[in-house]
């Protein structure tokens, strides 16, 4: 390749005077068309974004007097979804930790004593009211080509699972947060990171307000205080305790 | 390739006049015209801005409002640059009020006012205050009315034909293309004192762009949402700080 200052020098014999910078600055006006045409064509074979933190501010709730621990699927901790736009761009959102973040700091904002345990525990040796086991069912999003607007949306549907202190299952509760957010001038991919944050932060609004209602975890601490209390041979009748919450319709109308 | 082109345009360069090495310039200068008539010039617009009031407003020196677009879970799909030109507007001047950013008003009240949770009527707003904390955080901040915006702007009719051509000697376009935007918005407010609906002011704005275009076009354009929001901003603050009888 050239240097410039053989690119100047090799003009300078033209008898035109500034011959040899025209050419340069030719020679840049190429590089920097090919750059712009790598740069689209890098654009057209796909996007890539990812969440760190999606943390949510302190919610103003009174907590509930109880001791939780959460245990994590392996996917909350590098939660990736890939989907082909038909006709379009690639599109991978890479959620990372973020799950695991965001639902740490709303269970621990929501009860008293909260501990998060690691898939291989036994969570009946451990002193707890309930267990609760978020997962993640199906991550959707859409963007302006599909939707014909400028918007980014995404629907996250999570299922929280309850196990009482013996480890029954007392709840299963699916949920379904959505996020949507306008293209600015920051990007497509800035847009579809703040509509996921959104839709996350959706599903923590959601469960603040509507977990106990549609699980009935707060009697989970009556319960462990009775059995605590009653002699060990009697069994508790746990059957009776067993929730299966209506699925949320999500309010997606925009 | 240098090589290929160096012999053939050197001959050329030579043969052209002075005048002509010139028009570059006269491009340039045409070009400015252009960009400095399309942003002067605007085409017209119809707007039509009024409010209803429903209870006696005002405001107290230290009182902050802050303006919110309505739920998109209710199927809303306000601008956010709207909502941060209402907002801006509303706080710029002399008599400007003081406007919280929503983000930080919605942040200090989580849950309660995310698009999922928040009231949708003054009738939930008794239920909300007296939740924990919200009250008191609504207190510390100052806010005395929250304004809920809700429309958008819309694109309601367009024509025209127009067609553009690059070659070695340049380009230009030739054609007219026509499009009518229609900016229809209505803020809700609400006297978080009084626990009511103060009134709303609308405004209804709607203009026809137009893009001549010979050899170079001519934007002419309805700026119709900017025009909607500084009429709804002047009509808020009136509506606001005009503490007349309903």
């Amino acid at each position: 390749m050239p240097t410039v200052q053989a690119l100047i020098q090799g003009h300078a014999g033209a008898s035109i005077p500034g011959w040899g910078l025209g050419n340069l600055k030719s020679i840049w006006l190429k590089r920097i068309s090919a750059a712009v045409v790598a740069a689209i064509l890098c654009g057209c074979g796909g996007s890539q974004v990812s969440l760190q933190d999606p943390s949510i501010p302190e919610p103003l709730i009174d907590q509930l007097q109880m001791s939780v621990a959460a245990r994590y699927p392996v996917a909350f901790d590098h939660f990736v979804h890939e989907e082909q736009v038909i006709g379009k761009e690639k599109w991978t959102i890479d959620l990372g930790k973020s799950n695991r973040l965001l639902f740490t700091q709303l269970f621990g904002s929501m009860f008293t004593d909260f501990m998060v345990i690691e898939e291989s525990s036994n969570a009946q040796d451990l002193p707890i009211d309930a267990l609760i086991e978020p997962s993640i069912d199906a991550f959707e999003f859409s963007v302006p080509n599909q939707s014909q607007t400028d918007e980014f949306a995404v629907w996250i549907r999570y299922r929280i699972k309850i196990f009482d202190s013996e480890g029954i299952q007392v709840a299963n509760w699916p949920i379904a947060a959505y996020g949507k957010s306008q293209t600015t001038t920051f990007g497509s991919d800035e847009a579809l990171r703040r509509a996921a944050v959104l839709a996350m932060r959706d599903a923590a609004a959601l469960i603040i307000l509507q977990m106990d209602k549609s699980t009935g975890i707060s009697k989970l601490r009556d319960a462990s205080a009775r059995r605590n209390s009653e002699p060990p041979a009697v069994i508790p009748n746990d059957e009776s305790m067993q929730w299966t919450a209506a699925e949320d319709i999500p309010d997606d109308s925009g | 390739m240098m090589k290929a082109c160096s012999g053939p345009l050197r001959r050329t360069f030579q043969m052209i006049p002075v005048e002509k090495i010139r028009r570059p310039y006269h491009h340039l200068f045409l070009s400015a015209v252009v960009i400095l008539a399309g942003t002067t010039l605007s085409a017209c617009v119809t707007s039509r801005v009024e409010h209803i009031k429903e209870s006696t407003t005002g405001i107290a020196e230290g009182e902050a409002i802050v303006i919110m677009a309505k739920s998109y879970h209710l199927g809303n799909e306000t601008e956010a640059k709207f909502i941060r030109c209402v907002g801006d507007s509303m706080g710029r001047g002399r008599e400007g009020l003081r406007v919280i950013p929503n983000q930080e008003f919605v942040d200090a009240l989580f849950p309660w006012f995310e698009p999922r949770t928040a009231p949708a009527e003054t009738k939930g707003l008794p239920a909300l205050m007296s939740r924990p904390g919200v009250a008191e955080t609504i207190k510390d901040k100052g806010v005395r009315y929250v304004v809920w915006l809700d429309g958008d702007t819309d694109k309601t009719a367009g024509g025209g034909s127009m067609s553009c051509a690059v070659g070695p000697g340049g380009g230009g376009c030739f054609g007219f293309a026509w499009w009518q935007n229609d900016s229809e918005y209505e803020a809700t407010v609400w006297d978080l004192d009084g626990l009511e609906d103060a009134g709303t002011v609308s405004a209804d704005v709607s203009g026809t762009s137009f893009l001549p275009a010979i050899v170079v076009p001519v934007p002419l354009i309805a700026r119709t949402q900017a025009k909607a929001c500084k009429g709804l901003a002047d009509q808020l603050r009136l509506f606001i700080v005009a503490d007349e009888e309903v």
